[in-house]
């Protein structure tokens, strides 16, 4: 019975199995890397020399980045797909279902939205880490003997990575409807949870302070400390912004509002829903982030000293931080997408309340754009934090040099990946009448 | 004088050949509350959806405040609506998220008229200090009375109200009910008014049965008993 609730919208679940194949195809990716390096017929002198140039490392470092981000970002979706379920939810508690049963129900949901997902996403990442190891030989970068191997065991530890993570992000996220006494449930979910959190805010306050003060620091020590270091400045600025995101988005809504009358309720439903748009903002954030500090990192270096980085460097940067960025833009448009599924009723009421079609998708864009705009400037902060100090220890410059090509292009992408996530379901759901999708 | 609303031979026909209305005709004077009842299924929802430029008629002519509307761009329409027509429904239709006031200012924001101030509609729906909660947090009750209240703030014309009281206990029905008879008799307001309620439609001046698509009956309102006995008598032909 709890089973068929939760069915009775399988597209709340597109998000969680689209990251969970992302998920599946990094990881897949990352230990076939491994496999391959380690098990290449390398004398100990060739071994020692590919060690050397540190990218027998990269697939062990591009791994547990990849374990972390699906932590993260796995369990953001699925904690929205879950909030968007709150209703059906509520019902099955009303008739009887006890907060256990709940939660084991959705537990099950979220490791069976996994399998599949997994299965998707294995071959997916066979064939990248392929094209990867292709990649690598033929620019030089590693020798033609570092042949493509299958890791032992990809398929246990992918799925129990997906597995893992989904439970967990479903399991967090079920604590609250599972708990609330029915009664209460029902209201509940007609009305969203409007704080934000005791906790949530001043922690997130202190980690991106932590994240400034460590980054100050460290532009006062020598290049390679801040090197080393500057790995935990993204991290205690990626996951301080996350906590931030309904702050930050309640923060920049007020200023939909120069943009008239469609920008003032683009405003007032922005506040209103800034908690499910937080779960878009989080992975959008650290996309512009991870993004803005390889490509600056790279155009700065060059800038700067003049010459290019090797290639081969350059090539290893940009294929990561490519494989992040789309795992993060996947998840984001994935949890924007859901959220405006979740909004078509407040679109016809909107309608309905005496808005034109186009008024009404005015209204969208003006939250796409209060969207971009945080997840722009939260990504920028995040990426200086990081760059600073490495550009101020290692190049004795505090200016980052971008070309206005780059700039332009990271804004009209994120533009472009918020529109397809809210103005696309929104220009959509606006064609049929609207007593049709209230009735 | 010319009718607020004003159909002409409408009818509308549903793909797969399902007639929900057949030439119907029905004028309404300003200042008037006339309340559309029938059988589940008699096309009252499809008549009020028509009258108020919300559907389409596959035949004949709707005229609001004296507009032809059965042929009228999408986007004129909705401006006419917002204009000079509110909205009651059942399901109410308010932004749960947003405040009461928020949600009585959206017409105004949507750039309708601002005949009136939110404060002076909260007020006279009995919702004054209401104004900053969350509609999420409002009983029914309340909730329709915002509904109401968003319907008043632009001066309308015309009030189209789909079972307002439906998901309404007697008491809180009668108060939404009590709102929309005095916008008629004190700002001259005309209600379409679709209920299968005979208590709500004995509070309108006149009585619009439906069977089958078709007006099967239009007079002044009767009281409620008799109401319930014409009502009977058109579902039982109907089914």
């Amino acid at each position: 019975m709890i089973r068929q609730a939760l069915r009775r919208n399988p597209w709340a679940f597109l998000g969680p199995a689209a990251t969970q194949t992302l998920a599946a195809t990094l990881v897949t990716t990352g230990l076939c890397l491994v496999a391959s390096f380690d098990g290449a017929p390398l004398d100990p002198g060739r071994r020692a020399a590919l060690t050397a140039t540190g990218i027998a490392d990269l697939p062990v470092v591009f791994l547990v980045s990849s374990i972390y981000l699906s932590l993260l970002i796995v369990g953001v979706t699925m904690g929205t797909a879950i909030a968007d379920q709150a209703g059906d939810l509520a019902l099955v508690r009303t008739i009887g279902a006890t907060p256990g049963r709940v939660r084991r129900a959705i537990a099950a949901q979220a490791a069976l939205v996994a399998l599949p997902a997994t299965a998707a996403g294995l071959p997916l990442g066979l064939l990248a880490g392929y094209a990867w190891l292709h990649g690598l030989v033929e620019h030089g970068i590693v020798p033609a003997e570092v042949g493509f191997r299958m890791h032992g065991g990809t398929v246990p530890i992918a799925f129990a990575v997906t597995v893992g993570t989904s439970l967990l992000g479903a399991l967090v996220a079920a604590v609250r409807p599972s708990r609330l006494r029915p009664a209460v449930a029902l209201t509940e979910a007609a009305v969203p949870r409007r704080r934000t959190g005791a906790v949530r805010t001043p922690v997130g306050l202190l980690l991106v302070a932590g994240g400034i003060a460590l980054s100050a620091v460290l532009s006062g020590r020598d290049a390679k400390t801040a090197d080393e270091a500057g790995f935990f400045v993204m991290l205690a600025m990626c996951v301080g912004v996350g906590l931030l995101g309904p702050v930050l988005l309640r923060v920049a809504a007020p200023l939909a509002r120069l943009a008239g009358t469609a920008g003032g309720l683009a405003a007032d439903a922005v506040v209103a829903r800034a908690r499910s748009l937080s779960g878009a903002l989080v992975p959008l954030t650290l996309a512009v982030g991870f993004a803005a500090f390889t490509i600056t990192m790279g155009t700065t270096t060059e800038h700067v000293t003049g010459v290019a980085g090797p290639a081969a460097d350059r090539w290893l940067e940009y294929s990561g931080t490519g494989a992040y960025t789309a795992f993060a833009a996947v998840a984001a448009v994935n949890t924007l997408v859901t959220a405006t599924q979740a909004r078509r009723r407040d679109l016809a009421v909107l309608r309905l309340a005496g808005g034109t079609r186009g008024r009404t998708l005015a209204v969208v864009i003006c939250e796409a754009l209060v969207v971009t705009g945080t997840a722009l400037v939260a990504g920028a902060v995040v990426a200086l934090t990081t760059l600073l100090p490495l550009l101020h220890t290692a190049l004795g410059t505090w200016r980052p040099w971008l070309p206005a090509s780059w700039l332009v292009g990271g804004v009209v992408v994120t533009a472009a990946l918020v529109g397809t996530g809210m103005v696309l379901p929104a220009a959509l759901s606006l064609r049929r009448a609207p007593i049709e999708v209230i009735g | 004088m010319e009718s607020v609303v004003s159909l002409t031979s409408v009818s509308r026909r549903y793909p797969h050949g399902v007639r929900a209305l057949r030439d119907v005709s029905l004028d309404v004077p300003a200042g008037q509350f006339v309340a559309v009842m029938g059988a589940t299924g008699s096309g009252k929802s499809t008549l009020l959806h028509c009258a108020a430029g919300l559907d389409r008629p596959t035949g004949g002519r709707v005229r609001l405040v004296g507009q032809d509307i059965a042929r009228m761009r999408e986007a004129r329409r909705t401006r006419l609506r917002r204009d000079r027509a509110g909205f009651v429904f059942q399901a109410y239709n308010l932004l749960s998220e947003l405040t009461v006031r928020q949600n009585v200012a959206l017409p105004a924001r949507l750039g309708g008229p601002r005949a009136r101030t939110v404060d002076e509609v909260l007020t006279q729906v009995g919702l004054a200090g209401l104004g900053d909660r969350p509609v999420g947090e409002l009983s029914g009750g309340q909730r329709q009375r915002v509904a109401v209240a968003r319907a008043l703030v632009t001066a309308p014309a015309v009030i189209f109200a789909d079972e307002p009281t439906g998901a309404l206990d007697p008491t809180t029905g009668d108060r939404i009910l009590t709102l929309l008879r005095q916008a008629v008799d004190r700002d001259r307001v005309t209600v379409l008014m679709v209920t299968h309620d005979p208590v709500a439609a004995a509070w309108s001046d006149r009585l619009v049965l439906l069977r089958d698509g078709a007006v099967a009956d239009d007079r002044p309102t009767p009281d409620a008993a008799t109401i319930a006995d014409r009502l009977r008598g058109v579902s039982a032909v109907a089914a």
